[in-house]
């Protein structure tokens, strides 16, 4: 007999799209060939995990069409199936998973307007924070400012593209009948992703606060991130780009060592 | 709490699904309780902060799809840690969970897989509904499945597992009366005997809901799809289930297709209906006797 361990590898193998020789021997027929019975298992698990991702990456979805978009799901569930049973955390690597796919080199912004998606997605699920009121660096030492860091709103990602995704994404919503032409000369963007009460919103931002606020992000120290802000922008003044940084709600908490290596914001950048 | 009133009203929920939570918080309708999937608010944002309105207007449910208490490599602690988080937050009426398995491998599969019924996974699942009531600090509800396959090496009927996996855990079962009729017409088995099978005392709620015809080679395959109204048979076999378990809190599950919440509502009223009947024979029964 089978141990349990067995039949639930010889199912997962053939449920995602492997060898189902091994599951086909497992199972009574009862009136039907056991491929036949698997096959309605495996039709569920890629069926629902494509909704899923579609309700997740609609742009995506909407420029490529929805059979394309079923065919790049199809292959992801396969190499990449999700890891926990939450389905809003599912898709974190299908942006890189697009970029690698040689179907869609003709469309080189795609795994950017992907991530312009998954950010927004991140935020809307993004745990509950308070804003830091400015007021909290008043009970920091001068001889310990360079090197405060801040936790920045989990809701919060920078995503920089050579693309104009922020154009692209706008362009492609439901209720746009025609699709504006956007030409990709007109370079790329820096984005601002972040949820505000109940609504996700992006915003460019300027190079040197994309910056600033990017390598704070990050977990840089403040004299690291005033260092990358004004390699963008030599005359940025720093009182300003504070203050607007704590007027936005971004920082929630003061500390002296970065954030938590688990969840490190840089790694979700191109 | 669940169930409400005496005469009965107040015993049937509806399924709270996205496209109704708006609908739900501005109108108050007349509903017994909601029951939510707990998988959908284990994040941040709207989606939690809508519940935590909800809640203090009606009894909730939380019902689960991801613990996967039948999986052999053990069951995810950082995610029954999260659900248990929910439970305190939330304080539902009920917490279910499912006699299936989603993870293998590391890979959540996003279905609630068949598991063969063995002295083996009786023992797992058994230690696995312990483990989670330990946690939780209550009782769960375990749900039968919908299948549309068994194993050659199953040895024990799916109501005997599960009135095992009551007796040696203290979980309450929880009766999806669609399943009983989708499986058993799957593998042309009797769905009344199946229900008969059953402890009734460990009966603590039952689903209704639509499922589909779907044609395999010829044969007619049931497919639970939650996708329309409860079938004419699956209210017979619900009068059944009434009149073994006696009235039991009981839910219309509407996932695919989702209606306006006024159909959910009109199941809801017709269930309401059927607990009365059974209710009223039930008396007129034992006045008899």
């Amino acid at each position: 007999m089978p141990s349990l361990r067995e039949v639930e590898s010889d199912l997962r193998r053939a449920l995602l799209g492997g060898d189902d020789a091994p599951a086909r021997t497992r199972v009574r027929g009862d009136g039907l060939e056991p491929a036949a019975r698997l096959a309605i298992y495996r039709h569920h698990v890629v069926t629902t995990l494509t909704a899923a991702l579609q309700a997740t990456f609609p742009v995506v979805c909407r420029l490529v069409d929805e059979r394309f978009f079923a065919y790049a799901a199809a292959r992801y569930i396969q190499v990449e199936p999700p890891s926990g049973p939450c389905l809003f955390e599912y898709g974190a690597g299908f942006a890189d998973f697009l970029a690698e796919l040689p179907a869609c080199r003709s469309l080189p912004y795609l795994a950017d307007v992907a991530r312009l998606e998954w950010a927004m997605q991140r935020a809307l699920h993004a745990p509950d924070a308070t804003p830091l009121p400015i007021r909290a660096l008043q009970g920091v030492a001068p001889d310990l400012a360079a090197s405060l860091t801040l936790t920045i709103d989990p809701s919060v990602t920078l995503l920089s593209s050579r693309y104009p995704i922020d154009r692209i994404w706008r362009a492609n919503q439901a209720d746009e009948p025609e699709p504006a032409v956007v030409d990709l000369a007109d370079g790329g963007t820096r984005l601002e992703i972040r949820r505000c009460g109940d609504d996700v919103v992006f915003r460019a931002v300027d190079p040197p606060v994309f910056a600033f606020r990017h390598a704070l992000a990050c977990g840089a120290d403040l004299a690291a991130a005033t260092a990358e802000a004004l390699a963008a922008d030599p005359a940025l003044d720093l009182g300003p780009a504070l203050a607007t940084l704590f007027g936005d709600g971004l920082p929630i908490a003061l500390g002296r060592t970065p954030s938590t290596p688990g969840d490190d914001p840089c790694q979700r950048q191109p | 709490m669940i169930p409400g009133g005496a005469a009965g009203t107040g015993w049937v929920g509806v399924g709270l699904r996205a496209p109704h939570v708006a609908e739900i918080l501005a109108a108050r309708p007349p509903v017994g309780w909601l029951e939510v999937h707990t998988e959908n608010y284990l994040g941040g944002g709207p989606a939690p902060r809508a519940l935590d309105r909800i809640r203090r207007e009606h009894p909730i449910s939380l019902h689960g799809v991801g613990l996967s208490l039948g999986s052999a490599e053990g069951l995810d602690r950082a995610h029954l840690a999260r659900v248990v988080d929910l439970v305190k937050r939330v304080e539902p009426a009920l917490v279910s969970e499912h006699l299936s398995w989603s993870i293998a491998g590391g890979a959540y599969l996003n279905h609630l897989l068949p598991l063969p019924y063995t002295e083996e996974s009786l023992a797992l699942v058994a230690a696995h509904v312990a483990l989670a009531q330990e946690a939780l600090g209550r009782p769960l509800l375990v749900e039968n499945p919908s299948s549309y396959l068994r194993f050659r090496h199953s040895s024990i009927p799916e109501p005997e597992f599960l009135a095992e996996l009551a007796r040696r855990t203290g979980c309450s079962l929880l009766c999806d009366v669609n399943n009983v009729f989708v499986s058993c017409c799957n593998f042309d088995q009797d769905p009344f005997a199946y229900l008969d099978a059953l402890p009734a005392a460990a009966i603590g709620e039952i689903h209704l809901a639509g499922h589909a015809e779907n044609e395999a080679d010829g044969r007619i395959i049931l497919i639970d799809d939650h996708g329309s109204r409860v079938s004419d048979e699956v209210w017979a076999l619900y009068a059944r289930a009434l009149e073994r378990f006696g009235p039991r809190p009981t839910l219309i599950e509407w996932d695919t297709d989702i209606p306006a919440l006024s159909v959910l509502l009109d199941e809801a009223r017709r269930a309401e209906a059927a607990i009365a009947r059974s209710r009223a024979e039930g008396g007129r029964r034992a006045l008899a006797a």
